[in-house]
């Protein structure tokens, strides 16, 4: 990254290649749509070779940080269609394939492998607002809205399953 | 699963915005907070860590073999080392011109840069442009930066906050420089250290508050550069403000 920062474009075509297909797969998960997701994908690398001096190895890896850009860009356009966006329902997620080389990527397995274990063990209800509202980026407004229930309900339901998720993730 | 305890309040609200439930207002607002308040953005970044294997979950996927091509076309010149020669120019010119001012002038009369007023105005005015954040780091060791902020275009005020600590170099004080396009640097005022401050900024700066525009912080004799140009003494830091 320090690489990158320093105006290396050849370090951000390494980034790029370790990454792009794990990214480019986050921005289809989240819009369902090629062009679009190629599109926020070019903007996610213009966005880190732009921002790449404020990574902080100290408090996110570096996949974890390329990931989230990614995510939110992709959410940033999906909010941007507007409302009828919101109306599809969160299917099940696909399985990684492990076709990916980046070695961030195999070391990462076991996280989520944790995660996935202790997002398991919330209530379904719950699993599935986080899981909406994280590929999604739902606001608790339109989850409230979705799931026809008031929204300091949804928020309370979000609110104790995130301090569980955490309590059993440092467990 | 046994009962958790419940998150703080900061807490829960990083974990909110990390998930990305907030609604677009409270989400530039935790975002404001994220760049002023690093304890707050450390919980944000904790989070979004605690989150992000959910993504390993989802199977990738190549995208067109000429989207790199595409990207290549759109990076713009990445401009650190240019800034920084930008600033060593303006600090050398404004040193031989003190130089030369102070060796024919019996008493040298010291030009104090007047800080900018650091009242909030909370008049509600439609948005103008885009939150933006800088984060001012040193060249030498671009870990921890020395300062962060946020610049919030409803407020038309730029948040800063001094993560030096309290009481260090009492001889010399931080001046804060806008650094936009090919004008000289614009003083933003004193930084205390250890300490945020709203500026609220002059309606002429708000059109170069953008992208590419940059912060920077140099270290100055009590009351600020005595250069009416630019930065009299060394610059510590940079940092390009960038969309949030």
């Amino acid at each position: 990254m320090a690489r990158i920062a320093a105006g290396e474009r050849e370090a951000l075509r390494q980034l790029y290649e370790a990454t792009s297909a794990k990214l480019f797969g986050v921005c289809l998960r989240i819009l369902s749509d090629r062009e679009e997701s190629e599109d926020v994908l070019q903007d996610v690398y213009v966005t880190i070779w732009r921002r790449a001096d404020r990574f902080d190895g100290a408090r996110a890896s570096v996949m974890t940080w390329v990931s989230t850009i990614a995510r939110n860009r992709a959410i940033d356009r999906l909010r941007a269609r507007g409302p009828m966006a919101y109306a599809e329902p969160v299917e099940d997620l696909e399985i990684a394939d492990g076709s990916v080389g980046a070695d961030a990527l195999l070391e990462a397995a076991d996280d989520s492998n944790r995660l996935q274990g202790c997002l398991k063990e919330l209530d379904d209800r719950t699993e599935t607002v986080i899981r909406t509202a994280f590929f999604e980026g739902v606001t608790y407004e339109a989850l409230a809205r979705r799931m026809d229930a008031p929204l300091g309900t949804v928020k309370s339901w979000i609110r104790r399953g995130l301090a569980k998720l955490k309590g059993c993730l440092q467990s | 699963m046994s009962e958790a305890p419940d998150l703080s309040e900061a807490e829960a609200l990083a974990a909110e915005h990390a998930l990305g439930v907030l609604d677009a207002r409270e989400r530039a607002a935790a975002e404001t907070r994220m760049a002023t308040d690093p304890a707050f953005a450390a919980d944000v970044e904790a989070w979004r860590e605690r989150l992000a294997p959910m993504l390993e979950s989802v199977a990738a996927v190549p995208p067109s073999p000429e989207l790199w091509r595409r990207i290549e076309r759109l990076l713009p010149a990445n401009d650190n080392g240019a800034l920084m020669n930008r600033l060593k120019f303006w600090r050398n010119s404004a040193v031989g011109g003190f130089a030369l001012a102070a060796a024919s002038l019996a008493a040298v009369v010291v030009q104090v840069n007047q800080p900018p007023i650091t009242v909030e105005r909370q008049v509600p005015v439609a948005p103008q442009g885009e939150l933006l954040s800088a984060s001012v780091v040193s060249q030498d060791s671009r870990v921890q930066p020395l300062f962060v902020a946020a610049y919030d275009p409803d407020r038309k005020s730029l948040i800063v906050t001094s993560l030096l600590p309290e009481g260090s170099e009492r001889d010399k004080v931080h001046e804060l420089w806008l650094i936009a396009g090919q004008d000289k640097p614009q003083s933003l005022g004193l930084v205390e250290k250890g300490k945020a401050k709203v500026i609220a900024l002059p309606t002429e700066l708000l059109a170069k508050m953008s992208e590419g525009a940059a912060l920077a912080v140099s270290l100055e004799p009590p009351g600020g550069s005595k250069s009416p140009d630019g930065p009299s003494g060394p610059v510590i830091g940079v940092g390009k403000l960038s969309k949030l």
